[in-house]
């Protein structure tokens, strides 16, 4: 290993992305924009989930009922349907994502403390909505019942405290609205940030495929150093995004960042070196820049959105899947991120992620040397 | 013509043996990943770590665990003594909830009018397991409060019932998630191999040198773009097939509704998504460039699908943009096919949206082509 060596690697791997500016432009803003976009799509807040409402009895009371139903701004009365072929062509457009029936005898059967026969019908396809939907009908047609039945219940001697009696406190920390947001835009950072790796990967590829890949190894530069110096200013990029993101989080998605900032560069540091570990294996493997783009997407892209964790929750993925995801630097990297952002932990708790990261890529690199060697051996 | 445009379609497939592995990664490797990604997404929310402190060591507090295991949501991670376990576990990230029973529980629940105290403490660091065990709790909490309703004032379990909502659901039966997650992943998978191959078909002679080579033999511009589309056509369809075969029999998403219908559809939807790749593939000098581009079109229109986020709940002029991203109405096709049976009756307005669409992008993607060809 000789810096002289790494940073002739370096600088001319910065020449070639200077005299490129619109690749060098979409290298930088890619890994924000891309947190932007998903930042905005991915977390929405439900609201206005259309519904129709079928009501048979049409009753004072089942009309109050339906309107107090689409009161606020969670549903949002589609219609009113008259058939319940009306209902069923909605739900299978897709124009409603949830159908209330009203039966015949609701207020009779609600006065004489029968029961409340609602039939909900949701939209299966589409069960994010559907079982909001739901949700937010129960919440609704309780309150409908309680403001309702107080009085009769009152006069069978029952006190409406006894039919709830138990008294669930539920505190959220760290997120006390349980926000998608907060922690999705932490975690996804991990994400965008797989970017550079498939720029190195790129460079790489685009040395073999354009034949120059040669020359430099015909240098006294070394393999390592190579690969090293190659590596350099997309960690360098890579670092000017990972500061970028937390001011875009804070100043315009408004999360919280409670950790220590230094301690979040110098992770994520080591997550680069990581990530672009596997970018380095790719690159090296593949002969056409083409084949490289479509394993990064492979190893890269696809596993770091949906194994690392951001989404679907570790603990309940089959066995094997858990192992792989722990191999993935990802993984590691959204637990740092989400606890820098939110409970704003420092090393001492995050140390064994940090260990498990730098293990991985120091893995990863010398592969990427490995193969180096052995494949233009 | 037919001839020269064979000649080109022939020279793609010598470029795709040349360089194999390109479409063993985007066929094979994109089938695999489709799979493996189903698997490991598509169940319900299981297993979540959650941490006991029982101040009060009953039966009922035990039978309040016992309820919380077997909903299957929860492992009980420990039982702990301190609270400040329970606040190093959540710092760490160990746990997903954390319940604590109060002293006089039991004594509450078996008084005649006690309330009895559940303390719950969510991780809200992890927001979507975090809701799911909120779900959880809560259902455990309705069935114990009406237990104990049913038990103080003697009344019969029907005329408690009468507080809850009957719940029927339509559709997808079992709420089974692989039937609306697989039918999402395949068309986010679909899009980037045609986007992506479709970008790189230019812009690779382009960086090569060897798009001057192809511009000056006898072929017309015409004559080209359709030579290098077919084997993008033929790429695209066939992975469109075998990952409907995967989704099909890994995943048991069935096919409800007319399959002649869909392969028609997913034709015309290849053919918006080529015309998207054709552009980035003029405009972008290289190919770090194209990919670039087409990672940026690909997510926003991902995030059009309304994979995670129902284009409902968007603010009204994402709400319009969404109505220009074939990906969303070919979704929204594609369930509607799969799951619902939809014919092109109920699928009129989609179907329309992306006949439109191919018309304007590819009438203007094949101009803005021939143009820069020319």
């Amino acid at each position: 290993m000789s810096l002289r060596h790494i940073r002739a690697g370096t600088k001319k791997e910065i020449l070639h992305i200077l005299r490129d500016r619109m690749t060098l432009a979409l290298v930088l803003i890619t890994p924000t924009v891309l947190l932007f976009i998903m930042a905005y799509a991915l977390t929405v807040d439900l609201r206005d989930v259309p519904i129709v409402i079928l009501d048979y009895d049409r009753s004072p009371i089942s009309r109050d009922f339906a309107q107090q139903i689409t009161a606020g701004d969670d549903l949002q009365l589609y219609s009113m349907a008259s058939t319940f072929d009306e209902v069923e062509q909605l739900l299978i457009l897709g124009d409603v994502k949830a159908a209330l029936i009203i039966n015949p005898d609701f207020a009779h059967e609600l006065l004489s403390l029968q029961g409340l026969p609602l039939q909900i019908i949701i939209d299966g396809t589409e069960p994010e909505s559907g079982g909001f939907a739901v949700d937010h009908i129960a919440l609704r047609a309780e309150e409908f019942i309680n403001a309702r039945l107080a009085e009769s219940i009152k006069a069978l001697g029952y006190e409406f405290d006894t039919l709830q009696p138990i008294d669930l406190r539920i505190r959220s920390w760290f997120n006390p609205s349980l926000k998608p947001r907060v922690d999705l835009i932490p975690g996804l950072i991990s994400m965008v940030l797989g970017l550079p790796a498939l720029s190195v990967a790129l460079t790489f590829s685009h040395e073999r495929e354009h034949g120059t890949l040669e020359q430099l190894l015909a240098t006294p530069i070394s393999r390592l150093d190579l690969l090293l110096g190659k590596m350099l200013p997309y960690v360098f990029f890579g670092l000017l995004n990972v500061v970028m993101i937390p001011l875009v989080a804070m100043a315009w998605f408004r999360i919280p960042f409670n950790g220590s900032f230094l301690l979040y560069l110098g992770l994520s540091a080591v997550f680069l070196f990581a990530i672009l570990g596997i970018g380095m294996i790719v690159g090296v493997f593949m002969r056409s820049q083409a084949a490289a783009l479509a394993l990064s997407f492979l190893v890269i892209f696809f596993p770091g959105f949906f194994l690392t964790g951001i989404f679907f929750p570790i603990t309940s993925m089959p066995e094997i899947m858990r192992l792989e995801a722990l191999a993935l630097p990802g993984t590691h990297y959204a637990i740092i991120t989400r606890g820098v952002f939110l409970p704003g932990i420092g090393l001492e708790v995050l140390w064994p992620y940090a260990i498990m990261l730098f293990g991985l890529g120091v893995m990863f690199i010398a592969v990427a040397v490995l193969f180096f060697r052995k494949k233009l051996a | 013509m037919i001839r020269r445009i064979y000649a080109i379609i022939r020279k793609e497939f010598i470029h795709l043996r040349h360089d194999w592995w390109l479409p063993a990664f985007m066929l094979i490797g994109g089938a695999m990943e489709l799979l493996l990604i189903g698997w490991a997404t598509s169940r319900p929310i299981t297993n979540l770590p959650l941490m006991v402190l029982d101040n009060d060591k009953s039966s009922a507090s035990r039978q309040v665990v016992t309820a919380l295991e077997n909903t299957g949501t929860f492992y009980i991670e420990g039982q702990v003594n301190e609270f400040e376990e329970i606040e190093n576990a959540l710092e760490k990230g160990d746990i997903i909830a954390a319940i604590i029973f109060p002293q006089d529980y039991s004594q509450q629940v078996n008084s005649s009018n006690g309330k009895p105290t559940l303390a719950v403490i969510l991780n809200g660091a992890e927001s979507i397991p975090a809701t799911a065990a909120l779900r959880a709790v809560e259902g455990v909490a309705r069935q114990l409060g009406e237990q104990i309703t049913i038990q103080r004032l003697n009344i019969s379990q029907e005329q408690l019932a009468g507080f809850s909502p009957s719940l029927r659901v339509w559709f997808n039966q079992a709420l089974n998630e692989a039937l609306y997650t697989t039918p999402a992943e395949l068309s986010l998978m679909l899009e980037f191999t045609i986007l992506l191959f479709a970008a790189l078909t230019f812009t690779r002679e382009r960086e090569l040198g060897t798009l001057e080579g192809l511009l000056v033999m006898p072929f017309s511009s015409l004559e080209i773009i359709i030579g290098k589309s077919i084997p993008v056509i033929l790429v695209g369809f066939l992975d469109f097939l075998l990952l409907l075969g995967i989704t099909n029999l890994a995943f048991g998403v069935p096919v409800r509704g007319s399959f002649p219908l869909l392969l028609i559809l997913v034709l015309i939807y290849i053919l918006v998504e080529l015309g998207k790749g054709l552009v980035i593939s003029v405009i972008s000098r290289t190919q770090h460039q194209a990919f670039l581009l087409v990672l940026i079109v690909g997510m926003v229109d991902f995030m059009f699908t309304g994979y995670a986020a129902p284009v409902e709940s968007m603010p009204q002029f994402l709400q319009i943009i969404a109505n220009v991203i074939p990906a969303n109405h070919m979704l929204a096709i594609t369930r509607g096919i799969l799951l619902k049976g939809s014919g092109l009756s109920a699928l009129g307005l989609h179907v329309i949206a992306l006949l439109v669409l191919v018309i304007v992008i590819g009438t203007f993607s094949f101009r803005f082509v021939r143009r820069a060809l020319d």
